[in-house]
């Protein structure tokens, strides 16, 4: 399961300090190593993972702590609330609302998983009752159109697309247009995969934003994602204003980290994990019970305050 | 700058306690290039070992020291053992009267079938006919993904010869034998080339990497090209380690592709993260969605980007 090696390794942290007798200095900077050393390995930002240890650092303090306090609990729980403010936006991602056309728009990078990603969300929403019907604004990679296809048909979820048409801006609208004067609630945009370094398609993405007018942008990034994640997202933020991210792949033996340094990068809550490649390996993400996992320490959360 | 300002040291006989500030920032460097931590790990262990008890030049700091063995390092990692002239095979084969088989495989959204097309533009504008096998019975569209594909390439390569037909047997089917089928097809009807296109996976799926064995034995490709993301982190390592293992004994990757080089500007250590770990060589990077957009691997811009600050 997701981020299970970093996890195994920061678990092990954990109980080596549940352990150990004393907790001098030298005992925390070593436990301190260890946990940035699994961070770096599951490719969260460098950048971060410094900022993260020394904010650590600084937070638990040995030398300046009351006698009597607990070494070890400080220690566990000032982790723990890094690691969940690495994950944690501190923002609600978007709840569509009932009766209204919600207009959902999807961006990322090439074979990041938008296309995959946008048929399993139709069919989430679907299955809490609203109308929700998906729209091709890909008109740029070979065969985007019939994958789309052949996943909503799959889905039973209404489409639309054209082989003709190339520019995606007239697609989409039109296409949310249509979904729109049919009452449809939840209208799902899927766009082409594209990258900071090509100019022109991240015009054509604020154009067809422009063109849609959204109520949600979604970036969705692959678990896989090293160094560049930061940097990518970045840029996506400032071009598209994505308010919340997918992370796909989670069923593969990546740990995420980089994709969750996106969030930090952003400012932007992660809503969803994709956890397959079939139509219902979708679930929603929650930071907290994220990380406790993460930690091997699913039952001790209730012994912090939050 | 790399600690240029620490001032020249020449002519010192280098300690580890020496050498340990000028390794870790090497390797934090190497991480932001996105260096696998592992492999970054190692490399900087090999400089160390490299340089204690040597003396530095005069007029050198230890981190220029440092600097200059790393980058003699990358070089020898990213370096093939031997070179590979495809269409000097293709057309050895090829006399043999028999089709010249490459088949692409790797993980999901990589650039499989993208990079696949590419491959097929070049040997194309060599005047040879290809015939793409649609191996990928699973992804929803991927059959018209390559027909698509086949189509612009068969518009292009009008006027310069050479010819392209897709192969394609529906989805659902086995994919090893749909090879199979496309091989002998090939052979009869006179194809140089059959580009075999398969479906992505996980490679922390038993199943499906267990399949690729099968694939192997079955269709026996010439050549096995992994296709890799200049995009991904860590992960790249053991990507790369498991579908070189999966293909059965006596049966290696012939070598990677990595795609997607044109999204990561300088941060190029995935390159590095999959030579080091398997000693399988790059073929072709992938720096963009065009059919020319597809390049052999210059070692020395390679290093250049790892190394620039
Ligand atoms: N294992 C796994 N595979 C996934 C997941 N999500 C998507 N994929 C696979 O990843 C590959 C790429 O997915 P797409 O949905 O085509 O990606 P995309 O972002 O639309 O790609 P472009 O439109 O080319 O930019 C496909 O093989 C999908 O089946 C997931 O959560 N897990
Ligand atoms: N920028 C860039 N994009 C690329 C490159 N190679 C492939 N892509 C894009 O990456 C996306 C996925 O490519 P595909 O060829 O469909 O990948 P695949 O590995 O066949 O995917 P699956 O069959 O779903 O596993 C497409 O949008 C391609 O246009 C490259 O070198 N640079
Ligand atoms: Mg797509
Ligand atoms: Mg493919």
């Amino acid at each position: 399961m997701v981020l299970s090696d970093l996890g195994k390794r920061l678990g092990a942290v954990m109980s080596d300090l549940g352990r150990s007798n004393v907790v001098d200095e030298q005992a925390f900077d070593a436990l301190l190593k260890e946990v940035c050393s699994a961070l770096l390995e599951s490719d969260v930002n460098v950048k971060l993972v410094s900022n993260l240890r020394k904010s650590i650092k600084s937070k638990v303090n040995l030398k300046d702590l009351a006698a009597g306090v607990n070494r070890k609990r400080l220690i566990q729980k000032t982790i723990f609330d890094e690691l969940v403010a690495l994950v944690d936006a501190g923002v609600e991602p978007y709840r569509p609302k009932k009766g209204h056309p919600n207009v959902i728009m999807f961006v990322g990078l090439q074979g990041s998983g938008k296309t995959t990603s946008c048929t399993k969300l139709a069919l989430h929403y679907q299955r809490k009752g609203f109308k929700s019907c998906l729209v091709c604004a890909d008109t740029f990679r070979a065969g985007a159109f019939d994958q789309l296809k052949q996943n909503a048909t799959k889905a039973r979820i209404p489409y639309f697309g054209s082989y003709t048409e190339t520019d995606p801006v007239r697609i989409s609208r039109e296409g949310v247009e249509k979904f729109k004067k049919e009452k449809f609630e939840v209208i799902i945009v899927d766009t082409s995969g594209r990258h900071r370094q090509e100019k022109e398609l991240f015009a054509e993405m604020v154009q067809i934003s422009e063109a849609v007018k959204p109520d949600q942008t979604i970036m969705v990034l692959d678990a896989s994602i090293g160094q560049a994640a930061e940097s990518q997202s970045k840029a996506f933020k400032e071009s598209a204003d994505f308010g919340s991210i997918i992370i796909t792949k989670m069923d593969g033996h990546a740990k995420g980290g980089g994709a969750i340094s996106a969030v930090a990068a952003t400012n932007t809550p992660i809503a969803f994990i994709g956890t397959g490649e079939h139509m219902h390996d979708l679930e929603t993400f929650a930071p907290q019970s994220f990380v406790s996992k993460l930690m091997g320490m699913g039952d001790m959360q209730g012994l912090f305050e939050h | 700058a790399f600690g240029y300002l620490q001032g020249f040291i020449g002519g010192k006989t280098l300690t580890s306690e020496d050498l340990a500030p000028a390794l870790a920032s090497m390797q934090e460097h190497l991480l932001k290039k996105n260096v696998a931590k592992p492999v970054a790990t190692h490399l900087v262990d090999s400089v160390e070992k490299s340089l204690v008890n040597t003396t530095t030049k005069s007029f050198e700091s230890i981190q220029a020291a440092v600097n200059g063995a790393t980058e003699q390092a990358l070089k020898r990692i990213l370096t093939p053992g031997v070179g590979l002239d495809l269409l000097r095979e293709i057309s050895r084969v090829n006399k043999e009267k028999r089709p010249y088989t490459i088949s692409f495989i790797g993980v999901n959204g990589v650039g499989k079938s993208t990079n696949l097309s590419k491959v097929a533009f070049w040997l194309l504008q060599n005047k040879l006919r290809i015939l793409v096998a649609a191996c990928d019975t699973f992804r929803s569209g991927a059959v018209e993904q390559l027909r698509v594909h086949v189509k612009n390439l068969t518009k292009l390569s009008e006027r310069s010869g050479g010819a392209v037909e897709l192969f394609e047997r529906g989805y659902g089917k086995d994919a090893a034998a749909i090879a199979k089928d496309a091989i002998s097809y090939a052979a009869q009807n006179n194809f140089d080339v059959v580009l075999i296109d398969t479906a992505g996976r996980r490679h922390n799926d038993a199943r499906l990497m267990s399949s690729l064995e099968k694939f192997a034995q079955l269709a026996r490709p010439d050549k096995i090209f992994m296709v890799g993301e200049a995009l991904v982190g860590t992960d790249s390592v053991a990507q790369a380690r498991n579908f070189s293992d999966a293909l059965g004994a006596g049966r290696k990757l012939d070598g990677f592709v990595i795609s997607k080089v044109d999204t990561v500007g300088d941060m190029v250590g995935t390159l590095v993260s999959m030579v080091y770990s398997t000693g399988v060589p790059v073929v072709f990077v992938g720096v963009g969605q065009m059919y020319t957009d597809l390049r052999v691997l210059s070692v020395g811009w390679a290093v250049k980007m790892l190394m620039d600050k």
